[in-house]
């Protein structure tokens, strides 16, 4: 067992509240994203779980022992650091095989788990040099080797990719999930990246300003956002917000500039008990059609403001009456920039978020 | 590195500048240690002894146990620097990366006290040492040298520690060190050119030291090296070329242990390689 389990965890620096009470139950084996803009806290929280920052309030436990008090190095985690932070003095093999060393294993056993290790990620060729004799990829490697040979109950990883180049990241992301798949440890990943949280997690929790948004698979975040920050942090580009009025008996949503929405009957109950009300629209670039067409498409009349072609598919951006909306079209659609169509808005994907707190109004099965 | 033509010759000239200054008493000397009395007060002075003599090397070894001064000095700047280095490492690890209220005072405050005219602890320092009952023997040279190193010791080592990014570290704690344990395994062997700076001041001070020496530890059998120099010294005549025959023999092996440390620190610094 290696679940983490994280009760009504706070963090202040001082008097300054970084962290205000998070739980979170991360399931053994399970692979667990941290996003969330830049200083909400992602780091602050993977660093409380791996003990280098003191829990100023709440509880931590990792497979059922509570861990506030035990230094890292009793916590049984390994952690890969943004900058690698692989030690300079030393080879390749003795940086993967330190922690083994510390923990006085013995040497034939240190190097059949420093050689597996390299050999599943390809590093061992290099294990006589030094981490500056390496490109930015292979010390990234080396960083996780050294993760990996301890096989600890939890890794931990912070910005892992953030200093590769796209194609490298893209090559390593792949690798780091196939190696989960195959070493099935708890994984704590904190990411900027959208793509590496949709493909790597089991579960995503999205933070901001030190408190946990929502939690849920990339599925749930993507297609059932819980507040209009988690809809519009998900999706590149992100979900198009517009302010609107539902409309008498939710039969409509009426957009500024008299645009009326028809909505689909399995909806409309939800949208009548918020009737006369003032909220925001939320819906997805892909779920904005060049034509309108099929069933629960509302017609509206836009005008092609900028068509921004990106090869598997193509950008524009509309304007439907006093607002602006972007969609992303099949490449194929004939869009020119300055000419009026009749785009189309998928109605049985859109969503509404109150204005005041930002949260989801949506019925069962939206 | 590479600098413009006109910048590198004034950085030779300045380089010579601090190298004349330093070496021309040290050659002075070394010629001096190899004249005959009477060469030394001929006229006009000669620059390269005319005949090169041993006899005052003889005569340091015969005239005086300067092997046994030597073995104390030894003894005492090297005890006194590992000393001096062990603590002062931690102060500066503690200075650097915990997070102290008022670090900055704690800085300043060990600056004011390294600027301590060592006059003004004489007679506290006598009183202590003969309480303890430790005049003459080592410890009464040992832990003075060491905590007056250590101010300096501190602040040199606390620079070096600052550069070395904090993860790693962090990466050795869950790695499976202690606290202290990351800083031996990991800050002190990255900060070795440091370390080995901060050695070396304190190393060199105390092999220099007299003032110190003289009061507490005036016994022929505890003597340090420059206590013993002045020995050689008569009520009446001044033998400068075997003091300075002395003097040679008391700098060598400091240049020696110096050149050593040098080798290894360079040596150190091009093996690493931190992330770029
Ligand atoms: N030592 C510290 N003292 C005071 N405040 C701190 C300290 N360390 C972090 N903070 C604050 O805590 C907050 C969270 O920081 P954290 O590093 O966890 O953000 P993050 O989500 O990892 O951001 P990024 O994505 O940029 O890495 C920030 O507002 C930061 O200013
Ligand atoms: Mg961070």
């Amino acid at each position: 067992m290696s679940d983490v389990v994280l009760k009504n965890v706070v963090k202040a620096y001082g008097t300054t509240p970084v962290i205000h009470g998070v739980d979170l139950h991360i399931a053994s084996g399970e692979f667990c994203v941290f996003v969330g803009p830049s200083g909400c806290g992602k780091s602050t929280l993977l660093r409380m779980v791996a003990g280098l920052e003191g829990i100023t309030d709440g509880e931590i436990s990792i497979g059922g022992v509570r861990v506030n008090d035990l230094p890292p190095r009793e916590r049984d985690i390994a952690m890969v650091f943004q900058d690698y932070a692989l030690y300079p003095h030393k080879t390749v093999f003795e940086n993967m095989a330190f922690g083994l060393r510390l923990r006085k294993r013995p040497d034939a056993e240190i190097r059949r788990s420093v050689g597996d290790a390299a050999q599943i990620l390809q590093i061992d060729h290099l294990l006589d040099r030094k981490p500056g004799q390496l490109s930015g990829g292979q010390r990234q490697r080396v960083a996780m080797g050294r993760a990996i040979v301890r096989n600890p109950r939890a890794f931990l990883f912070d910005e892992p990719l953030s200093n590769l180049d796209a194609q490298l990241r893209s090559e390593m992301r792949v690798e780091i999930n196939k190696l989960h798949k195959r070493l099935r440890n708890t994984v704590i990943y904190v990411t900027h990246d959208q793509v590496e949280a949709m493909t790597l997690a089991d579960k995503i929790v999205v933070l901001s300003a030190g408190r946990i948004m929502q939690v849920g698979t990339p599925d749930e975040i993507y297609n059932r956002p819980a507040a209009k920050f988690v809809a519009g942090f998900t999706g590149s580009p992100p979900m198009n917000f517009m302010p609107c009025t539902v409309g008498e008996g939710g039969g409509t949503i009426i957009l500024d500039g008299d645009i009326r929405l028809p909505v689909p009957a399995a909806r409309r109950a939800v949208c009548a008990a918020h009737a006369g009300r003032r909220l925001e629209f939320g819906i997805r670039p892909e779920h904005v059609f060049a034509e309108a067409a099929g069933n629960d498409v509302a017609e509206v009349p836009a005008q092609v403001q900028l068509v921004e072609p990106l090869g598997s598919d193509t950008l524009g951006l509309l304007r439907i009456g006093p607002g602006e909306i972007t969609g992303r079209f099949a490449p194929e659609a004939a869009l020119a920039t300055g000419s009026a169509i009749r785009a189309g808005i998928a109605m049985n994907k859109f969503h509404l978020f109150a204005p005041e707190t930002g949260d989801a109004i949506r019925g069962p099965g939206w | 590195m590479k600098l413009a033509p006109n910048r590198r010759k004034t950085v030779w000239i300045a380089a010579a500048i601090v190298a004349a200054n330093g070496f021309f008493p040290a050659l002075w000397i070394l010629f001096t240690s190899f004249k005959t009395e009477a060469e030394l007060l001929r006229h006009p002075i000669t620059i390269v002894p005319h005949d090169p003599t041993l006899t005052n090397y003889v005569r340091v070894f015969v005239d005086q146990p300067i092997l046994l001064f030597l073995w104390n000095s030894l003894v005492v700047a090297g005890l006194s620097t590992a000393l001096c280095v062990f603590v002062s490492a931690l102060a500066a690890y503690a200075i650097v990366r915990l997070r102290i209220p008022g670090r900055n005072l704690v800085l300043s405050i060990l600056l004011a006290v390294s600027m301590f005219p060592l006059i003004s602890l004489m007679v506290p320092l006598f009183q202590t040492m003969r309480t303890l009952g430790w005049l003459n023997t080592y410890p009464a040279l040992v832990f003075p040298y060491a905590v007056l190193s250590m101010p300096v010791c501190t602040l040199v080592m606390a620079s070096f520690f600052q550069d070395i990014p904090n993860d790693l570290e962090n990466a050795a704690m869950i790695d499976g060190c202690t606290r202290i344990g990351a800083l031996w395994h990991v800050v002190v062997p990255l900060a070795a050119p440091g370390v080995f700076t901060a050695a070396i001041l304190a190393f060199v001070n105390a092999w220099d030291e007299f003032l110190l020496a003289l009061t507490l530890s005036s016994r022929v059998t505890s003597r340090t090296l420059p206590v013993g120099i002045t020995l050689y010294q008569g009520e009446f005549a001044f033998p400068w070329p075997i003091i300075s025959a002395a003097l040679i023999v008391a700098i060598v092996p400091v240049c020696v242990l110096i050149a050593i440390f040098q080798e290894r620190v360079v040596s150190g610094l091009t093996a690493g390689g931190v992330k770029g």
